[in-house]
């Protein structure tokens, strides 16, 4: 560590001057918001944790949300990784393939979630769309995917992980190829298999990647709304409705910011926790 | 460099279209339908036909349509500029932290870093309107620094490059300092070329992120001439109809210049750093 | 040198006078090529204003609109309103009074409920630009192929309820009988919203909200409400004849436009939609009612708002004149097909309107029309009932869910009083 701090300033002032500006004030005043209640009218009037105390004792959606949302959560992230670090994996050769593939499952990051929930909602149909035309040409029965409560949050699964694990396997690409060739020379001279390199020495090499794409991933992921504004509006049933959107419909339907903000701010915590935790974990198995 | 076929290859090369089969199958239908004349949404989906894939009629007139009546080439360079710029100014100010936060002790460097943590843990919805209302105090409103400035500073970014510097000895910094390198110099000379994942990850990150931006754009500047690509796709969905042919078309002409810089990219960023000097 | 500086002056007076003024309008985002022939038009006969007009996806539309209108600022000068939100932006003085700027015989130029809309508190606050009608599509092809006569056309023909659900069940077929029909009998082009469910409730008599717009306890959970809810999840639930699971209006029309269904209950858009499905033959019956009861139709669409804050007001209103005058409207629909707010536009151009199925629309916008109630919380009294009738048609208990919503929307309404 180095103490010349006027360096250090110079060098940190920039992001801090447009972070302060651009993140921090709008996030300071999103809190004020939670603790605050506008009447429709423009009064705002202190309410101390009302706001929080509600969705925590009477607001009957708000559980709701938090288990649908933490059951997306708990699938969807571990689900990422795993197919978008295979296909780093598979991709990593120089096979003459591989452009080819890594633009196909690189293409959906570029559609915005909104488009690709649209597409989705349609390949999806439940009576015509193109998955029930391929299950019935396998003799298999039409599934109605969003309009059922068991399968529509899977389907929402299905589709952040098409739009999302192009994206994340670009990073682990990356990473892999940071990890010098030597190291596999070395053990296959030691007399390591293909398993055993794999495990013993490309994850734990790839533990920065990993940890950095579990952060942000499930940031993101906590965050998620789109496909349901868009398909399912929280149904059928109430089985998709993720917290995010409870806190959107609030601020831009209901124009109550102060629930909006509250609900965001209780996502922070949990996105903090979540993160710290995934944090600990992947710094605790990191060798080089 | 030719690898000789061997079953582990077709192995993966099997596996590879399975996979691709569930990604590539729903983008194919949209590519077939965007290349066939505006009709009916569902005509070839169902039932399946080799023509639901292989149009039978291959027009590029949903593509005309899009690009001469509804300004997409427009949107297109909107969206390339905002992205490159603030790819540009995010990457020299995110490692400039990055490098300070991993390298430097000094009072508020923890602080720094929980702001740095927190700011990407926010949903952006949350803070339209307060954005909103500074970018208009400060006058920037209806700009082009209003769609790059906001996406500039970014805690992701920053946390990638501290991560990548504290990696980076000491000794190599203190060497340089011994050779009375300006602390500008160490981070130019030394610093930067050794980091290109973290920097070709940080692109990709904020590039894409850009690529992606739909509400703010929307909030932020009000003119058609800074019409983004995001918007120019979602704009095909209307309060009464959906124009599919345009929508299908306009989403896969806007998904393919991220996929053409990156294959561009991949060449420069994510292959070749053997060379570093750091890890032998 | 005293009548040069003058001259000089004046000149500069009249340099500042012919500075173009800028209005700023926030516009619903249908296609540049649609909108932009009219604000060309405008601009060349207004050299002194010039528009800067933000076409905004659907899918952001309300939620830019609140963001900006939020913020407090003199802009948008000029902002469409979907009618029913009237009451929200103006409850929350986001709608600049129109009185003094329309008299009453402008006021005439559109239709009463469309008037009634667009007014709050007595006060004129959005101007109609333009309004909607329903009805019963039917598929002749699907009629004639298993031998069903066709409804009547005619509003003397109207049917009740329970002679569609008759049609219905008989034209829902399971060709290959996998329990998934090839054809539906009915399906429902807004599935799941208040606008095209209210006129059932209305049919019977029920009244969907309070007088004073505060209150839904008492009447979304009356009897009347709650039997005809009971008999629209029916359609899903019991009779199986209407498709589950279509949320997008478009969807609903590719099933009717591809003889997937045999009965669309749609809006009066479809006219210009339905043109695109080549093969189809399609006839147009009216609005069904409950037997017993009254024929009600949906009503209201967009209307035009003007920002109280504006520092641009005569533009903004000559604009506004504009765009909902008849002239505008005319070409607007000969652009994009929505059904005019104002009789005149149908009765100049009798070439598109004189058609029966326009007369029928036509005839309902005039007799059996409700618009949409007034209240400042429309919009969350708006999803939540729209995520009830939802559950609904998923096959949840109407009453229960009813009686759930109602304590939701209570509650949010309550803050608006």
């Amino acid at each position: 560590m180095f103490k010349s701090r006027g360096a250090a300033w110079l060098f940190v002032l920039p992001a801090l001057i447009l972070l302060l500006l651009f993140k921090v004030w709008p996030i300071g005043v999103s809190f004020f918001e939670s603790v605050m209640q506008t009447s429709f009218s423009g009064r705002r009037s202190f309410v101390g944790f009302e706001n929080y105390s509600y969705l925590f004792k009477h607001d009957p959606t708000f559980w709701n949300s938090v288990k649908v949302t933490f059951f997306y959560s708990i699938l969807v992230n571990p689900l990422i990784i795993i197919v978008s670090l295979t296909m780093a994996l598979l991709l990593n050769g120089g096979h003459a393939f591989t452009k080819f593939f890594r633009t196909v499952f690189f293409l959906p990051t570029a559609i915005s979630f909104s488009v690709v929930a649209v597409i989705f909602a349609v390949v999806l149909d439940p009576y015509y769309g193109l998955a029930n035309s391929f299950l019935k040409l396998l003799g298999l029965p039409g599934q109605p995917f969003f309009g059922s409560q068991d399968q529509a949050l899977w389907c929402i699964i299905w589709l952040s992980v098409w739009r999302s694990a192009g994206y994340w396997m670009m990073y682990y690409l990356a990473g892999l190829q940071n990890i010098p060739k030597t190291i596999y020379e070395a053990a296959e001279i030691d007399g390591a298999n293909g398993f055993q390199r794999l495990f013993k020495l490309t994850l734990p090499l790839l533990t920065r990647t990993t940890s950095f794409v579990l952060v942000s991933n499930t940031a993101f992921n906590f965050l998620m709304f789109a496909p349901v504004y868009i398909i399912t509006r929280g149904g059928p049933r109430g089985s998709t409705n993720l917290l995010m959107y409870e806190s959107y419909t609030s601020a831009f339907v209901n124009s109550d910011m102060g629930r909006a903000s509250a609900i965001t701010s209780i996502l922070l915590v949990i996105i903090l926790v979540f993160s710290f935790i995934e944090l600990k974990i992947t710094k605790a198995k990191f060798e080089y | 460099m030719k690898k000789p076929v061997t079953i582990k290859n077709i192995l993966i090369f099997a596996i590879l279209t399975l996979t691709s089969a569930f990604f590539l199958i729903p983008l194919a239908w949209v590519l077939a339908s965007s290349l066939r004349p505006a009709g009916s949404l569902y005509e070839y989906a169902n039932p399946l036909t080799w023509k639901t894939f292989f149009p039978a009629n291959i027009t590029l007139e949903n593509y005309r349509k899009i690009f001469v009546d509804l300004l997409f080439g427009r949107a297109i360079l909107n969206s390339l500029f905002v992205s490159i710029s603030t790819v540009f100014f995010g990457v020299l100010v995110s490692s400039m932290a990055g490098f300070a936060l991993a390298k430097f002790r000094f009072r508020g460097r923890q602080l720094i870093f929980v702001i740095v943590l927190v700011t990407f843990m926010v949903p952006f919805e949350s803070i339209v309107i307060p954005l909103y209302v500074l970018v208009r105090g400060i006058g920037l409103e209806n700009s082009y620094a209003a769609l790059i400035l906001p996406g500039v500073g970014n805690g992701l970014g920053i946390f990638l490059f501290k991560q990548f510097f504290e990696e980076v000895p000491n000794e190599l910094l203190e060497a340089a300092r011994m050779d009375r390198a300006s602390w500008f110099r160490i981070y130019a000379q030394i610093l930067l070329p050794l980091c290109m994942p973290a920097i070709a990850t940080v692109v990709v990150m904020t590039f894409m992120f850009q690529w992606n931006s739909l509400f703010w754009p929307l909030v932020a500047t009000h003119s058609s001439r800074f019409e983004v690509v995001q918007v120019a796709v979602a704009a095909n969905r209307m309060s009464e109809d959906t124009s599919w042919a345009n929508l299908f078309s306009a989403a896969i002409a806007g998904s393919l210049p991220p996929v053409v810089v990156f294959l561009f990219l991949q060449k420069y960023f994510i292959q070749g750093i053997s060379g570093t000097g750091l890890k032998t | 040198m005293k009548r040069f500086i003058v001259v000089l002056l004046v000149l500069f007076l009249a340099v500042g006078m012919t500075t173009a003024q800028n209005l700023e309008v926030l516009w619903m985002g249908w296609p540049k090529d649609q909108v932009m022939p009219l604000i060309n038009e405008f601009q060349a006969k207004n050299p002194g204003i010039k528009i800067d007009i933000q076409l905004i996806p659907f899918g952001q539309l309300f939620q830019t609109i609140e963001v900006r209108l939020a913020s407090g600022g003199g802009t948008p000068d000029v902002y469409i309103v979907d009618g029913p939100n009237t009451a929200s932006y103006a409850a929350r003085k986001y709608l600049l009074p129109l009185d003094e700027y329309f008299s009453p015989a402008e006021k005439n130029a559109w239709f009463k409920s469309s008037i009634k809309t667009g007014t709050y508190n007595g006060q004129f606050v959005s101007v109609p630009y333009g309004t909607s009608s329903a009805g019963l599509f039917f598929n002749k092809a699907i009629f004639e192929k298993y031998g069903v006569p066709f409804p009547s056309e005619k509003i003397s023909g109207r049917m009740t309820w329970e002679e569609v659900v008759d049609l219905a069940k008989k034209l829902t077929i399971d060709i290959d009988k996998d329990g998934k029909p090839e054809i539906w009998g009915i399906c429902i082009e807004q599935i799941d919203r208040p606008y095209l469910l209210f006129p059932l409730m209305q049919s019977l008599g029920a009244e969907v909200l309070s007088p004073d717009g505060f209150e839904t306890k008492g009447y979304i959970t009356s009897d009347k409400f709650v039997r005809a809810a009971s008999f629209y999840g029916k359609l899903f639930n019991e009779w199986k004849v209407s498709p589950q699971g279509i949320n997008d209006s478009a969807i609903a029309r590719e099933y009717f436009g591809t003889g997937k269904a045999a009965m669309m209950l749609g809006n009066e858009w479809n006219i210009a939609r339905l043109s695109k499905f080549t093969n189809l033959q399609y006839g147009l019956a009216p609005f069904p009612y409950f037997a017993g009861g009254v024929p009600v139709t949906p009503t209201g669409s967009w209307h035009v708002g003007i920002n109280p804050k504006t520092a641009n007001k005569e533009a903004a209103i000559a604009f506004v004149k504009y765009m909902t005058g008849k002239d505008a409207v005319m070409k607007w629909y000969k652009l994009n097909g929505i059904a005019p707010a104002r009789p005149d536009v149908y009765a100049a151009l009798p070439a598109d309107f004189s058609n029966p199925m326009w007369q029928l629309f036509l005839h309902e916008m005039n007799n059996t029309a409700v618009a949409r109630p007034d209240t400042p919380g429309y919009s969350q009294y708006e999803l939540i009932l729209r995520e009830t009738f939802n559950a609904i048609h998923y096959g949840a208990d109407p009453k229960k869910s009813l009686e759930d919503a109602a304590a939701r929307i209570d509650r949010e309404l309550k803050r608006f009083k």
